[in-house]
């Protein structure tokens, strides 16, 4: 039994620039199989095996659908409209984890030195300093802020090694952004977001999504930089143990550096999302 | 020397990581293989005909195999990876370029299909890249007991390089390599050469570097 | 009888390396530090649950690949580079199981067990091979296709024909779900690559019978 309030968000489904006709992308949605596909007229429509049409929007290149009654609208992300960013789609990747444990571990930054190496991070730069943690009730999303970390090449438009700032959000239970120091442009913010569709509590597709001011860097060496990044974390997903996300705290060891994760089990709790998760400790 | 490149791909790696351990430096064309399908394109398809990755351009040859690019290579900066002169060696190494082709379209396929979708079935897949591991891991444990690590001779040579990327991706697909004791020390022994590279997919060995920190000492 | 089961050849794990193993299907960690120490742990790092097998060893140390987490021959966390100033406090461990060494095997047991792992003396090992069949059909085509071999501690042991030659074989059996891994050792008789290619030809024999 799925619980309502996870039927009640929106969650991504395919690509807007990839859905054709009938029958379109068949795929599924927390376990329940669905079509996402473009009608006569054009529109782009999601309907479930028993032929019921659900709530659709579009936005960000993505199709969100939400299969019960929509909680609210789908969150903002005002950078995808600002004049001069490219906005990257950066395909499809599966992964057999939970939805959950693929948006956290987007939002971990100490992994970087030993999954990303020489990239996103590198021994002996290591440390994770204070950073600041909120729920925010106003908005109803996670946020982290003032996260800084030395990076050898922060993006692909990156000459050399820098102190990069990072601000993380999540933004729904299943989609999260992050805000980086820009190499190209000092007053503004680099974004990149992980969508994430469950496909069952163990299984996901990851849309990873840019939106950057780069002008030099062709599309093909965008799309491979973050495709690169996102696959040096996918046999980690793989092979965390167990595959739901803990939610019952004991069951795993977080210290400081973890204070987002901390955050974003404690949101999930609160607000019943509980697909993907293991609510009992085993 | 341009590769017409895939990041994700097997067969690109295996000419990146050739190139790398020669220390030939390649000129990288990223192609959209995943999502945009630009292998697949009029432009890229006047290139490469079969519209299929890697292609190697050097002057006015073009390469589109990928152990032909390991050949190619190895004659230029470093023969002693083709292997020894018997005939019976570089017939064994040929006989390795063909099997990493059987290694790319099943392991290689059930990676394509767990990770990227493309359709297949995805058992047959995975039954024969078993079938592979087999006689990988009966050709090593021979190997190893003649006191070698590598699959041809005492040195690494193209042909370690053509079953490497696919071998150790397997799990990506899907494919387990736990019953293979022999195969996962040859994997160390590829990844421990001088200038190796990895690709994602394949952690860096970080136990090569001494620890920053004095907690190893414990 | 023993609790020490047969989980992996020596040989097989060389200083400062890390396999994984499968004890009665609790998937472990089990790995050689440099100074040739042998540990074997719980798959999975306390942390963030990532599986120990995929980590690294430096030194005397065992590290988790995701975070670099690292832990000592005790078990007890010794570093986490996110903050390499702190010392990790005492509770942060890794659950370990008892493992030895004895004639070339690693038996792993749940805990320290007062008796010995069997004396396989005598014997050189060989190789691990996996067969998919369960440790009870795999023990009756044994009778039938190698009906030398006979129940010892720990698997079978016995003479057969392989090359023309009677060969002494001793088989250590780690039974899994669907499948069991032989632990094979060789005495007196054929050469090494025989046997080995006695042991592809009899998985093939038994798989093939087996096949639906």
């Amino acid at each position: 039994m799925i619980p309502q309030a996870v039927l009640d968000q929106w969650y991504p489904v395919a690509m807007t620039s990839l859905v054709g006709p009938w029958p379109g992308r068949e795929t599924q949605l927390l376990g329940r199989p669905i079509m996402v596909f473009k009608t006569q007229s054009g529109a782009v429509s999601v309907q479930t095996a028993q032929g019921q049409a659900v709530a659709v929007t579009l936005a960000y290149g993505h199709v969100w659908a939400c299969l019960g009654t929509p909680a609210q609208d789908l969150f903002a992300l005002p950078e995808a409209a600002q004049p001069g960013r490219r906005l990257v789609d950066c395909g499809v990747v599966r992964v057999k984890c939970s939805p959950l444990r693929a948006v956290e571990n987007f939002l971990d930054i100490a992994h970087f030195p030993f999954v990303h190496t020489d990239v996103l991070g590198a021994e002996p730069h290591t440390e994770v300093g204070r950073y600041e943690v909120q729920i925010r009730d106003d908005v109803d999303e996670v946020w982290a802020t003032k996260v800084h970390f030395y990076q050898p090449q922060a993006a692909k438009s990156a000459a050399g090694g820098i102190v990069t700032e990072y601000m993380y959000r999540v933004a729904a239970p299943t989609a999260a952004v992050l805000y980086k120091t820009c190499p190209n442009r000092t007053n503004e913010w680099d974004v990149i977001g992980i969508f994430v569709q469950p496909l069952a509590e163990d299984l996901c597709d990851v849309y990873p999504y840019m939106a950057l001011f780069d002008d030099v860097t062709p599309q093909a060496d965008l799309i491979h930089f973050q495709q690169m990044i996102f696959l040096q974390d996918r046999s980690i997903l793989e092979n965390q143990i167990p595959r739901l996300l803990p939610l019952d705290p004991g069951m795993e060891i977080p210290t400081q550096a973890d204070l987002t994760s901390v955050a974003y089990r404690r949101w999930l709790k609160r607000k019943g999302l509980t697909y993907g998760a293991q609510v009992v400790a085993a | 020397m341009i590769l017409y490149d895939y990041i994700l791909s097997a067969s690109c790696y295996k000419v990146r990581l050739m190139a790398a351990l020669l220390g030939i430096k390649l000129d990288l064309v990223a192609v959209d293989f995943h999502p945009g399908r630009a292998h697949k394109s009029a432009a890229f398809r006047d290139l490469n005909p079969a519209g299929s990755i890697p292609v190697l351009v050097d002057g006015d040859l073009v390469l589109t195999e990928s152990t032909a690019m390991l050949v190619y290579l190895a004659q230029i900066a470093g023969p002693q990876w083709l292997g020894e002169a018997s005939p019976q060696s570089a017939a064994r190494v040929q006989n390795w370029l063909a099997f990493s082709g059987r290694l790319n379209s099943s392991l290689g396929l059930a990676r394509l299909h767990d990770m990227l979708h493309f359709p297949a079935d995805i058992t047959a897949c995975r039954t024969a890249g078993h079938l592979c591991l087999r006689e990988l891991e009966a050709h090593l444990t021979q190997v190893r007991l003649e006191g070698r690590i590598f699959l041809e001779g005492t040195a690494p040579s193209i042909a370690d390089i053509a079953c490497f990327p696919n071998v150790a991706l397997a799990p990506d697909g899907g494919v387990e390599l736990r019953d293979y004791p022999s195969v996962r020390l040859w994997q160390r022994a590829v990844r421990s050469l001088p200038q190796f590279i990895e690709m994602p997919g394949i952690h860096r060995l970080h136990d090569l570097k001494p620890a920053p920190h004095s907690g190893a000492a414990a | 009888m023993t609790n020490w089961k047969a989980s992996g050849l020596s040989k097989d794990l060389p200083p400062a390396n890390v396999m994984h193993a499968d004890w009665q299907g609790v998937d472990l960690a089990v790995w050689r530090s440099a100074s040739g120490r042998l540990s074997a742990w719980v798959d999975r790092c306390p942390h963030r649950g990532m599986r120990l097998s995929h980590g690294f060893v430096r030194g005397e140390t065992l590290a988790c690949i995701y975070h670099g987490w690292t832990y000592g021959v005790t078990g007890a966390c010794t570093h986490i580079p996110a903050h390499p100033d702190m010392t990790p406090p005492a509770t942060i461990t890794a659950t370990r199981f008892e493992v030895t060494e004895r004639g070339g095997v690693i038996w792993i047991a749940a805990k320290d067990d007062p008796t010995a792992p069997p004396d396989i003396a005598g014997f050189q090992p060989l190789r691990s091979l996996t067969v998919q069949v369960g440790e009870q059909a795999l023990l009756q085509a044994l009778a039938a296709d190698a009906p030398g071999l006979t129940e010892a501690e720990g698997g079978l042991r016995g003479t057969v024909q392989i090359a023309g030659l009677d060969t002494q074989i001793c088989l250590m059996l780690q039974p899994k779900a669907q499948e069991t891994t032989l632990h094979i050792l060789c005495g007196a008789g054929a050469g090494p690559a025989q046997v080995s290619r006695w042991a592809e030809s009899l998985r093939r024999q038994i798989e093939d019978r087996s096949a639906p």
